[in-house]
């Protein structure tokens, strides 16, 4: 790529010929405000906000549509851009409700945050404002509202080129200009909630997440999806230990600025439930809480009596726990089956821009881990037949997503030795012998391994239940009875003692697995 | 003077193809196809010094030029007629009356560019217009002027009749653009050009009906017997629509240097009813208003007018006696684009209703003060600011009324009535 000399601002900068001026701003830091300008989308221009002046050009510039040229110095800070600034938000706002006090975009809405850097004046509109549809219901997860759109197209151009499922459009002109459904369509496409990700206002808000919290209270922690293996990169929001929403991280090498409805969402059913409280042994009248040692204890002995033994791990186990389920159970029960949960689905075109056929976001990893053998149908056909005496099931609810549910239940129950681990009652720990409480995705640190092979980070973003033990914790403990002392406890050490044991792990450093990743094979940071 | 642009007009059943072919019609278009080379043919029109009269003036044949002739896509010719610009009629003299000169003019663009599908994108109000058009279509595909392999050369053409729906932006070349793709009359980011990205991403010309008229007749006579018409910079023949407060209102043809003073006054019979000329717009809506002295040394001719302070954008002349209150004549223009701004760019968008409810309240007795600086301020926000020319032809005419007609404007606000004399 041809290098290009520019200067912004008086700086030098070095960009690449086919870059516009904005994105040359960006890559070294300098902020331009835009609106309707987003790097996955294509140009559209209407916004106004991003004007810069450009030597030798009279008129000023929309740097989103400039493309960079040897030698031209560009000010982003001049008095006339910052006039025009000041005018393109007026524009913006005079017509707008201004009812930040009810809105869910507040504290994150770039009217409020460019009106106090480039703005700060009265209103000087005294004429009464245009109104427009309030609260219009888009699809399932959308909810419009027309007088704080500012028609930058962001959503519109999102339906025609990302999905190119074209649900929605400008109709009408001049300041009743708005954006709607088209026709008969519904905005109920698989990746429709990316929509309010990228409308820059409080037109588009989440019905899911509308009205539960002033975003200033989310607690922000970098995480991955745990919906597929694709491994979106997300953002998980909480407020008081609750996940309020998701939101997607940029990552280029995963899912771009994007993340699907489904995967939005799955927090409502995976950090949700009756959560356990406490491990649980199966007695006469039904299960009895009991003490941890006096749970590991009956676990460790029914393991080790119960041939032949299944032992399946949930898809959304992290590399460090299934690296010690996989450890604990070849300990206890050389010959036991392992397998990752894994069933496939068919995917629409619009589903496969993002979403992996499976539910297991780590099954990759898991499998890598030693939590292979054979494949997972196999093993389930052995259950169902009666294959097992015993089975160690962590993390699903196997009745619930059986073909044949009661199937499922008639093959659990004529089990003599059922151990499910999990986060909340399910069908299936209602059966089980023994209970054990643990942490969901939310709750734990760790690394998935996703569909392509790249190993990222999870974060705890909210505090386990009291009486619920983090998996890596239940199975360091099962080990330790099973005369197994381990030095590792934390998922870094665990991740080191496992980069030692498996070979395509071996050159990545926890550490630098940082908030994007690293690709196996591609190497690590300090290790490698 | 002859007439060039309106020389078929008033002859009897002009409209037809009989008639034209029996004044000379297509016989420049057959010497073209048979005689001359593309490059020869720009040239030619370079050297006639034609300028494009949809309003900008831009040089015809250096426009021809810009269309790569390397690019291995279809090129486009489009006549724009969605002629629309208050007190602008003259495009529609000319399809209702001459269309043939019209459509022949259309194909020796395309034969300029190679082009092999040109359209004519006509106005949706014009009915009459877009049927007499059809018809002549119809007439020149039947006569062969239309078609394959015309005059044995293997040159091909077809001509498409295409009705916009009635919105005044689809007149900028752009909003045409996306109109005629079947997408909503949103003007385009420039760049790039409709030279090389225009009708469906492919090299494309718009050019206006009036100056694609004038082709057959450059052809027949020569590009130095039009260069012979006009000033140094502005060459031949111009319509103007002449309307408003004036005695023989109507579509006259000037050569480009005639005394604007002149025009009104003796062509048109100036301003009747022994009332005073107030003010008058040079070339249409949305150009700067001319006071009475201000038009005194002007003449018709794109240098004279800009130099006056307006333009001669499409020729449209309204003239306004002494009885016409300047607020209510803003207030109209800006209802005007308020309401026909197309809605994309935020500060046409939300500027130009911002300045018609101000206007509106001055004019109902309710304005403020400080609402005339407060309009100034907001056109100065628009000018210069947007996608397309749209913004500036929405904010020059406020910008200019209020500035030469202050007094009346604060004696609107200060009285809270009209104090005009009508």
């Amino acid at each position: 790529m041809d290098p290009v000399k520019i200067t912004i601002d008086g700086k030098d900068v070095v960009t690449t010929k086919g870059k516009t001026v904005i994105q040359a701003a960006d890559d070294v830091g300098i902020p331009i405000p835009r609106y309707c300008y987003h790097p996955k989308l294509s140009i559209a221009g209407n916004c106004r906000m991003c004007m810069v002046e450009i030597e030798k050009m009279p008129k000023l510039q929309i740097s989103c549509n400039t493309q960079v040229a040897e030698g031209m110095s560009v000010l982003t800070q001049s008095p006339r851009v910052l006039a025009v600034r000041k005018a393109v938000l007026e524009f913006l706002l005079i017509n707008h409700p201004v009812d930040c006090p009810i809105c869910d975009q507040a504290g994150e809405c770039w009217l409020q945050d460019y009106y106090m850097e480039h703005d700060r004046q009265e209103s000087r509109f005294e004429v009464g404002k245009v109104h427009d549809r309030k609260r219009e219901i888009f699809g399932p997860n959308v909810i419009f509202d027309g007088e704080r759109c500012i028609k930058c197209t962001r959503c519109v151009r999102f339906c025609q080129e990302v999905t190119k499922t074209d649900e929605l459009a400008v109709i009408n002109r001049s300041d009743h200009s708005t954006i709607a459904l088209f026709d008969d369509a519904v905005l109920d496409n698989p990746l429709s909630a990316n929509v309010v990700d990228i409308c820059p206002v409080g037109a588009l808000t989440d019905r899911d997440f509308r009205f539960k919290v002033r975003v200033w209270y989310l607690q922000k922690t970098p995480s991955i999806c745990p919906g597929c293996s694709t491994g979106c990169n997300i953002s998980v929001e909480a407020y008081q230990n609750r996940i309020a929403r998701f939101k997607p991280r940029v990552n280029e090498a995963v899912n771009s600025h994007w993340l699907c409805d489904e995967g939005r969402y799955c927090f409502h059913d995976l950090a949700g439930g009756e959560r356990l409280s406490a491990p649980m042994i199966r007695q006469e009248g039904g299960l009895v809480p009991v003490t941890w040692e006096q749970a590991l204890s009956a676990v460790h002995n029914g393991l080790k009596s119960a041939v032949p033994l299944a032992g399946i791990l949930s898809g959304r186990n992290t590399n460090e726990e299934a690296f010690l389920f996989a450890k604990l159970m070849k300990k206890i029960a050389p010959d036991c089956a392992l397998e990752v949960f894994y069933q496939e689905r068919e995917l629409t075109e619009v589903q496969k821009i993002l979403i992996s056929p499976d539910r297991s976001p780590n099954f990759r990893g898991a499998q890598a881990m030693g939590v292979s053998d054979g494949g997972f149908e196999p093993l389930m056909q052995k259950l169902l037949s009666g294959g097992f005496a015993g089975a160690f099931i962590v993390g699903e609810d196997l009745i619930e997503s059986a073909a044949n549910p009661e199937a499922m239940r008639a093959a659990l129950q004529k089990l003599s030795f059922l151990i499910v681990q999990d986060t909340r009652v399910t069908e299936t720990t209602q059966l089980a012998h023994m209970v054990l409480p643990a942490t969901h995705f939310g709750e734990k640190e760790g690394t998935y391994t996703n569909r392509k092979g790249r190993v990222q980070k999870l974060n705890a973003a909210l505090i386990a239940p009291e009486g619920a033990l983090q998996d890596s914790e239940i199975f360091l403990r099962l080990l330790e009875l099973a005369g197994e002392k381990n030095d590792y406890t934390t998922p870094a050490e665990i991740f080191a003692a496992l980069s030692r044991e498996i070979p395509d792990y071996a050159n990545i450093d926890y550490e630098s697995i940082g908030d994007q990743g690293i690709g196996l094979g591609t190497g690590g940071g300090g290790a490698s | 003077m002859e007439k060039i642009l309106l020389r078929n007009i008033g002859i009897a059943d002009s409209h037809t193809l009989a008639t034209y072919t029996s004044q000379g019609g297509y016989k420049s278009w057959q010497k073209v196809v048979q005689t001359m080379k593309p490059g020869q043919l720009i040239d030619e029109i370079k050297a006639s010094g034609l300028r494009g009269r949809g309003g900008a003036g831009f040089p015809t044949g250096m426009k021809w030029s810009f269309v790569p002739k390397d690019n291995p896509k279809p090129k486009y010719v489009v006549c724009n007629a969605d002629e629309s610009e208050p007190g602008t009629f003259k495009d529609r003299l000319l399809i209702e009356q001459d269309p043939h000169a019209v459509i022949e003019g259309t194909l020796i663009a395309a034969y300029a560019i190679q082009s092999h599908t040109a359209f004519i994108y006509i106005r949706g109000e014009m009915v009459f217009g877009a049927k007499r058009l059809e018809r002549a279509v119809a007439e020149a595909v039947d006569a062969g002027y239309i078609g394959k392999n015309l005059f044995g050369s293997g040159y091909d053409i077809d001509l498409i009749v295409h009705r916009g729906a009635g919105a005044y932006i689809c007149g900028e070349e752009t909003g045409l653009l996306s109109s005629l793709e079947g997408a909503r009359g949103w003007p385009k980011l420039k760049p790039p050009f409709p030279a090389t990205h225009g009708l469906f991403g492919c090299p494309t010309v718009v050019n206006n009906v009036e100056t694609l008229a004038a082709l057959p007749w450059i052809l027949e006579r020569g590009a130095a017997a039009y260069a012979a018409l006009g000033t140094e910079k502005s060459k031949g023949t111009k319509l103007f629509s002449v309307c408003g407060h004036i005695a023989k209102p109507g579509v006259y043809e000037v050569e480009m240097g005639y005394p604007f003073k002149k025009f009104l006054e003796e062509d048109c019979g100036g301003v009747p009813n022994g009332k005073k000329l107030k003010g008058v717009i040079p070339g249409g809506g949305s150009m700067p208003v001319l006071l009475p002295d201000e038009i005194e040394k002007v003449n018709l001719d794109y240098e004279s007018v800009q130099a006056a302070g307006s333009l001669l954008g499409s020729g449209g002349v309204i003239v306004m006696d002494e009885s016409t209150c300047m607020v209510r004549a803003t207030l109209n223009l800006s209802r005007f684009f308020a309401h026909e701004s197309c809605g994309q760019c935020s500060p046409c968008r939300e500027g130009c209703h911002w300045m018609e409810k101000i206007l509106h309240r001055i004019e109902y007795g309710q304005g403020e003060q400080g609402d005339l600086d407060l309009i100034l301020n907001i056109a100065g926000n628009i000018a210069g600011n947007t996608i397309c020319p749209f913004g500036d032809a929405a904010a020059w005419p406020p910008g200019a009324f209020i500035r030469k007609f202050r007094g009346e404007f604060e004696a609107h606000v200060a009285e809270r009535k009209c104090t005009v004399p009508h």
